[in-house]
């Protein structure tokens, strides 16, 4: 299949993202060691995570809490450096060439915040130039994305006077002010309303049909079978399963095949 | 460039919020209403009170009718003592206004309302004399009315104004003592309010995280919050210290002139650049401390126990003589004593030069730290 997209044409099966041997420990505190209810002073979160994802496609890590979803992404996007192994987005290794990963990619979290006294439109420019995106690239991208997402109304409209919706629009606008290649988004749909997680879907259908490739982190089975062209099944930090989404379920739904994988591994403790 | 954008939107932040801008200007303004109500509490008496003054007068002038009227005007009344009086000539007058005995001593050429008469009298220039001391309140009064006669009665003499009080008086040791610490203790807080909003703020709110995922480089970032946050900390700086320099006057009952006098024009650039170099300073280590902390709340904490430190520092520094020039190299400290050199007149132009030197090797020390931060994972991805 071939896709029209601003890179020009491109095979399916061009690789955006590859993980290889992916490995991350953390070093607990006392108060963390309480909490985690160990006395054990170190965590693996990520233990050799291996995949690959695909231009045009969206790639989801399914996996339950704790399983080392937000420590890979987070190495994805150089936010933190993985013990060892590598990765590569776009060709450009985190380690060796983190400016370039980061200039490739748009990082998106619930955690990542915008402040509430600018304007969408102040904030577009200035995270623009963040990226050293050109002035006129930026204007035009602006009204483009601005005008497709419904944002131009509320453009010049404090950022803590939008609604939870139209905040979360800009949010995901402004991740992608440098037209990256690839967007990473940690629990896209986590702690939001259904209104403002439909919002999200959409946005990332959205970006998929614009060609962009995607890759994101859940641990809702629905939101697997609604978006996702491939999926990885994550636990313990260890790809478990890793293919597309029919490969995967094989006739069953993502859900059960999922406890059947989550039984395979941890014994019938479910 | 990216480092011009993430100033921008710093000043912006400031400027397009009426609320910080208040918050910035506001501590000065209420300083100098606070202290010029507490100071004239304490000294208020002396605008309103009636002094009787004892002048000793050598020498003759029509000039003293004039003073002495213009005593009476202002509610005060006067006696004078004409010299040789008994027992005492020009020394012991002398000393008596030191010892605050007599309020003044006025002294005339002989001859002077004559020889100021004729212009064209080749003699000696005619002179008159007045001596007092700051230190007592009815001997600056009474100096003030009779200087303004004696500059109002004639051209063509010379007129001294002596003042017995010591060069190095106490109420310029208090002002050098005192002032240094105060413009540290003002510097830091209109630090401390800023920075901690800007930069602990941003990373309780996430914000900070937003800008991390851009490949805007992290001594960008750095520089991109301590210059603009330096900016506006001294513009509120700059307030307090107007607003303490103003007040002082009446909070010690002293003229900041007075207090002062000794300080040249270079003098004033090096305090200026002084203060200038330690506000960035204090804005890099509250930085610094805000990105280690996890909230606002962590970072204020840690912040007040800073200031603290300081505030003894430099209070020692005051009252401790004899440091060595080893403090030159003691981050704020250094100029604190430069100050301290500057107030009382033994300016030491290397220290200054070499302080404020020093203060922006550290501030740019603390940049790299601060970049260090941003960078590690502990600090800011930790659990
Ligand atoms: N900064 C950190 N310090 C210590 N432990 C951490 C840190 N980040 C994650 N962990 C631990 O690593 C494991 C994986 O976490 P995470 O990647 O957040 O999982 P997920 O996103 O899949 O829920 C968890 O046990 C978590 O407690
Ligand atoms: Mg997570």
């Amino acid at each position: 299949m071939q896709t029209e997209t601003p890179f020009g044409d491109f095979t399916q099966s061009e690789e955006v993202v590859r993980a290889e041997d992916l490995r991350k420990t953390f070093t607990l505190s006392r108060k963390q060691q309480r909490l985690e209810h160990t006395s054990f002073p170190r965590k693996v979160a990520v233990d050799g995570l291996s995949f690959s994802a695909y231009r045009g496609e969206i790639y989801g890590l399914l996996g339950p809490n704790g399983a080392g979803k937000t420590t890979t992404l987070r190495m994805l996007s150089t936010l933190i450096s993985p013990d060892s192994g590598d990765a590569f987005v776009c060709g450009h290794s985190v380690r060796r060439a983190p400016h370039k990963v980061r200039d490739a990619i748009g990082f998106m979290t619930s955690e990542l915040k915008l402040e509430g006294f600018f304007t969408p439109s102040y904030l577009f420019d200035f995270f623009g130039a963040m990226h050293g995106v050109e002035k006129g690239v930026l204007a035009a991208r602006k009204e483009e994305l601005f005008a497709r997402f419904g944002i131009d109304r509320f453009a010049e409209v404090k950022v803590k006077d939008l609604s939870t919706g139209m905040l979360q629009k800009v949010s995901l606008v402004i991740s992608i002010v440098h037209d990256p290649a690839v967007v990473i988004f940690d629990e896209p749909t986590n702690g939001l309303d259904v209104l403002t997680a439909k919002v999200v879907t959409d946005f990332l259908a959205e970006l998929k049909n614009m060609g962009k490739s995607i890759l994101l982190s859940t641990h809702i089975f629905s939101l697997v079978e609604k978006l996702c062209d491939r999926v990885g099944i994550i636990i313990d930090g260890k790809m478990a399963a890793d293919g597309t989404l029919a490969d995967i379920c094989g006739g069953m739904s993502i859900e059960e095949r999922f406890f059947e994988v989550y039984r395979s591994i941890k014994g019938e403790t479910v | 460039m990216k480092l011009l954008a993430l100033m921008k939107k710093e000043f912006r932040r400031f400027f397009g919020d009426p609320k910080l801008l208040i918050t910035m200007i506001l501590p000065g303004l209420l300083i100098y209403l606070i202290y010029t109500v507490m100071g004239s509490a304490i000294f208020g008496g002396d605008e309103q009170a009636k002094y009787s003054f004892k002048v000793y007068v050598s020498g003759e002038s029509q000039a003293v009718q004039l003073i002495d009227a213009a005593v009476q005007k202002s509610g005060h009344e006067a006696e004078y003592v004409y010299l040789p009086a008994e027992g005492v000539d020009e020394e012991t007058a002398r000393r008596e206004v030191k010892a605050g005995e007599a309020t003044a001593l006025l002294v005339f050429s002989e001859g002077f309302d004559g020889a100021i008469a004729d212009t064209d009298a080749s003699d000696a220039m005619p002179s008159a004399l007045l001596c007092y001391h700051s230190e007592d309140a009815a001997s600056s009064a009474f100096a003030s009315l009779a200087g303004a006669v004696l500059d109002a009665y004639g051209r063509s003499f010379v007129f001294t104004m002596q003042n017995s009080a010591e060069a190095a008086d106490i109420a310029q040791t208090m002002v050098a003592g005192i002032l240094p610490m105060l413009i540290v203790v003002f510097v830091f807080s209109a630090c401390m309010s800023v920075t901690l909003e800007s930069v602990a703020g941003e990373k309780e709110r996430g914000t900070l995280s937003t800008i991390l995922v851009t490949s805007a480089r992290r001594t960008d970032i750095a520089l991109g919050k301590v210059l603009p946050l330096s900016c506006v900390s001294l513009m509120g700086a700059a307030s307090s210290f107007l607003g303490v320099v103003l007040s002082l006057p009446t909070l010690m009952g002293i003229s900041v002139d007075a207090a002062v006098a000794g300080v040249s024009a270079l003098g004033y650039v090096l305090l200026f650049l002084l203060i200038v170099s330690v506000v960035p300073l204090i804005v890099g280590a509250i930085a610094a401390v805000s990105t280690l902390s996890r909230t606002v709340k962590e970072a204020s904490g840690y912040t007040s126990v800073l200031m603290i430190l300081m505030m003894v520092l430099s209070i020692v520094t005051a009252f401790v003589s004899g440091i060595g020039d080893w403090v030159v190299a003691v981050p704020v400290l250094n100029a604190v004593v430069a100050m301290q050199g500057i107030l009382t007149g033994a300016m030491q132009v290397w220290m200054c030069l070499v302080a404020v030197a020093v203060n922006l090797v550290y501030t740019a020390l603390l940049v790299l730290l601060i970049a260090r931060l941003l960078s590690s994972e502990r600090v800011m991805f930790g659990k």
